[in-house]
C-alpha cells in the first residue's frame, strides 16, 4: 500500500548537516498494523511524515496506492492525502476553531463521497467514548479525549491508510487498549493498511509487525 | 465561507476588535470627505442651484465676478429668453443691532429673470422692492428674523430681509439677492453698466465688445482658495486611503500569520490550499462588509447629531464610491498573504 525505496531524509546542510533517515526500504500492506518502535531522535517522524507525503526525501522513491508521490503536483497530493491516507497528528491535529462535529462536517464539504455514514460515524464516536463532546471545541477537551476525537477525525473519510504519532500517548490502560482492538479490526475486517510510530508497548499485542528504529535505520524486523 | 464564518464565531474578541479598527477608518474617511463636500459645496451651492453652465464676464476681470463689469455696449447683441439672468455682485458685510454681524456677497437681479423666479424660500416672500431683500437660510441660523432691517457696508439706507432661500452660497458667504440698481449704488458705478455677469442654464457662446462666454466650471475653478481647498483635501483623502489599506493590509496579514499553524494541520489532512486561500479573502470581505456597514451607520448619525452650521454633505454616491472603495482595499490587502498560506508546509503539522 505504501513502499519506500532507498529513502534518505537529509536535514540542513554544511555544520547543520543531519541525517534523519537513511537506506529505509520499508511496506505497509493492507490488512496488517505495523509499530514503529525507538527512542527519541531515532528518525521516526521523519519516517511518518515521509510515507503520507507531507515532505518529500532527499533521495528515493515513495510509493502510495500505486502513485509515485515525487510525480504528482501539489493538488493531487492533497486528494490523495484527503482520499487514502488518515494522520493522527501528535498535538495539535484539530482545527481550533471547529467543534468536534464541525471537524467532521468540513470533510464532508470537501470530499463529498466515501466518508464514513452517520451510523458507521456514531458507532465510532460510540466506541471512542466522545459522542458526548460534539459540540465542544479543541480547547475543552483533555489530551485523552483530544486524542480520541482525532482518530475519529482520521477515520472519517474512511482511508485506506491511516498513520498515527503516539496515538495512545495520553490513554489510559482501558482507552489504549480499545484504540488498539480498533486499529487491530480496521486492519482485519476493514483491510486498512495501520502503521503506529509508538513507544506504547501495550499496543504491541495488537502488531503484525513491530521495527525498531535506531539512528536513522530500521533495526529489526520482528513478526 | 463554513470555515470563514465559524472561524470569526470561535474568536470573536480578536474580530471585534479588527471590526472596530476597520470601522474607525472607513468612518475617518467618510467624515473627511463629507467635510471636503460640504465645504466644496458652499462654494458652488448658488451656482449648482442655477443649474448654470455658462456664463459671460469681461474678458478683462481674469474670470472674477467682483472684477467684471458688463456695459450696455457689451451686451448689444445679447437677448434676454428664460435661461439667462444678470447678476450683479459685490462682497459686503451685514449687520443689525443685536445680531452677529455676517459677511455675504450681495446679488443684484432682476424679477423678470429666472435667478429670481427660481429661489427656493425656506420662509417668507420673495423681495418686491428695492429696499428689500432675500437671504441665505444662514442668516437665520445667526439669529436673523424676516423684516429685520440689515445695515450692509457699502450702500446707503437699511434693507429688509423678506424671505430666507435655501441652497444661497458663493465662496462659502452666504448671499443676500436684491436688486441691481442697489448693486450699482454700492459698487459706484453709473447707469450703463448693466451687470456683472450674464448666466445662461445651457452652453452657449458670446462674444461681443468685452465681454465674453465662459464655461461655469473656470469660473469656479478661479474661485479664492476653492482649488487649494480641495488639492489639501484630495490630498487628505488620498493618503488616507493609502495608509489605511496599509494598515488592513498589517492587520490581515498578522491575522493569516497566527493560522499558518491551523493551516499546516488542514494541509496534512489534505483540505486543498484554495479552500484555505478562499476562505481567507472571504472571511476579509465579511470583515470588511461588516466594518464599512457599521461606519456608514455610525456617519449617518453623526449628520443628524451635528448643528446645521457645520458644513458637511455626504451624498449617497459617494458613500458608495467610498465602501466600494474600501472594500476593496480590503481585499488587496487579503491577497498578501495568500503566498505564505500556499507555502505552508503540511509537515509543520507533526511534531
Ligand atoms: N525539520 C527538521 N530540521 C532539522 N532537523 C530535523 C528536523 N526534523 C527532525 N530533525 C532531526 O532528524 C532526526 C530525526 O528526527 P525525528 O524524525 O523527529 O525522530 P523521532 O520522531 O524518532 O524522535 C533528529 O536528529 C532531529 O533532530
Ligand atoms: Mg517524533
Amino acid at each position: 500500500m505504501i513502499e519506500l525505496k532507498h529513502v534518505r531524509k537529509i536535514y540542513g546542510s554544511g555544520q547543520a548537516r543531519v541525517v534523519a533517515i537513511q537506506d529505509i526500504n520499508f511496506k505497509i500492506v493492507q490488512g496488517e498494523v505495523a509499530l514503529l518502535m525507538g527512542p527519541s531522535g531515532a528518525g521516526k517522524s521523519t519516517l511518518l511524515t515521509i510515507a503520507g507525503s507531507l515532505q518529500k526525501p532527499s533521495s528515493g522513491e515513495v510509493v502510495i496506492a500505486g502513485q509515485e508521490v515525487s510525480k504528482l503536483s501539489t493538488r493531487e497530493l492533497s486528494k490523495l492525502r484527503l482520499s487514502e491516507l488518515g494522520f493522527v497528528l501528535q498535538a495539535y491535529n484539530l482545527v481550533p476553531f471547529l467543534t468536534v462535529a464541525e471537524q467532521f462536517q468540513l470533510v464532508d464539504r470537501i470530499k463529498h463521497n466515501g466518508n464514513l455514514s452517520h451510523e458507521e460515524l456514531d458507532k465510532l464516536l460510540q466506541r471512542l467514548d466522545i459522542k458526548q463532546l460534539l459540540n465542544k471545541y479543541p480547547n475543552q477537551l483533555s489530551g485523552g479525549q483530544r486524542q480520541r476525537v482525532s482518530i475519529a477525525r482520521a477515520l472519517y473519510p474512511n482511508p485506506s491508510v491511516i498513520l498515527a504519532d503516539e496515538p495512545t500517548a495520553s490513554l489510559d490502560s482501558e482507552r489504549a487498549v480499545a484504540v488498539g482492538q480498533l486499529f487491530q479490526q480496521l486492519a482485519q475486517e476493514y483491510h486498512k493498511a495501520v502503521l503506529l510510530v509508538t513507544h506504547d508497548q501495550r499496543l504491541e499485542t495488537y502488531a503484525d509487525h513491530i521495527y525498531q528504529m535506531l539512528d536513522g535505520k530500521i533495526q529489526v524486523a520482528d513478526n | 465561507m463554513f470555515l470563514a464564518l465559524k472561524e470569526i464565531k470561535h474568536e470573536k474578541l480578536r474580530y471585534s476588535l479588527i471590526v472596530l479598527i476597520i470601522l474607525l477608518i472607513s468612518y475617518l474617511i467618510f467624515l473627511l470627505s463629507a467635510l471636503a463636500i460640504g465645504l466644496a459645496s458652499q462654494n458652488t451651492q448658488a451656482i449648482n442651484s442655477w443649474q448654470a453652465k455658462t456664463v459671460v464676464l469681461n474678458e478683462n476681470a481674469n474670470l472674477s465676478l467682483t472684477q467684471s463689469v458688463l456695459t450696455k455696449k457689451d451686451l448689444q447683441d445679447w437677448h434676454q429668453n428664460a435661461d439667462t439672468a444678470y447678476i450683479g455682485q459685490v462682497p459686503t458685510v451685514a449687520k443689525k443691532a443685536g445680531r452677529p454681524s455676517v459677511s455675504a456677497q450681495f446679488f443684484g437681479i432682476k424679477s423678470q429673470q429666472f435667478i429670481y423666479q427660481k429661489q427656493v424660500l425656506l420662509a417668507g416672500k420673495r423681495a418686491r422692492a428695492p429696499h428689500q431683500v432675500t437671504v441665505d437660510v444662514t442668516f437665520k441660523q445667526k439669529g436673523y428674523r424676516l423684516g429685520d432691517w440689515l445695515k450692509l457696508s457699502g450702500a446707503k439706507g437699511k434693507y429688509q430681509i423678506t424671505g430666507f432661500v435655501r441652497d444661497a452660497k458663493y465662496n462659502i458667504a452666504p448671499i443676500i439677492y436684491g436688486t441691481l440698481p442697489v448693486w450699482r449704488k454700492m459698487r459706484l458705478l453709473g447707469p450703463d453698466v448693466v451687470a456683472s455677469a450674464v448666466i445662461y442654464k445651457r452652453i452657449t457662446a458670446y462674444h461681443h465688445g468685452n465681454a465674453k462666454h465662459y464655461p461655469i466650471a473656470k469660473l469656479v475653478a478661479k474661485l479664492p482658495g476653492y482649488h487649494a481647498q480641495n488639492l489639501t483635501f484630495g490630498l487628505m483623502i488620498g493618503f488616507l486611503f493609502v495608509i489605511s489599506l496599509m494598515i488592513i493590509a498589517v492587520f490581515l496579514y498578522i491575522l493569516t500569520i497566527q493560522k499558518l499553524q491551523n493551516f499546516a494541520v488542514m494541509r496534512a489532512q489534505g483540505i486543498p490550499s484554495r479552500v484555505l486561500v478562499s476562505a481567507t479573502i472571504v472571511q476579509a470581505v465579511i470583515l470588511m462588509i461588516v466594518g464599512v456597514a457599521l461606519a456608514l451607520a455610525l456617519m449617518q448619525i453623526t449628520l443628524a447629531l451635528l448643528p446645521a452650521a457645520v458644513p458637511i454633505a455626504f451624498p449617497p454616491m459617494i458613500g458608495l464610491v467610498t465602501a466600494v472603495g474600501m472594500l476593496l482595499m480590503g481585499v488587496l490587502g487579503s491577497f498578501i498573504p495568500v503566498r505564505s498560506i500556499l507555502k505552508v508546509d503540511p509537515a509543520q503539522a507533526i511534531s
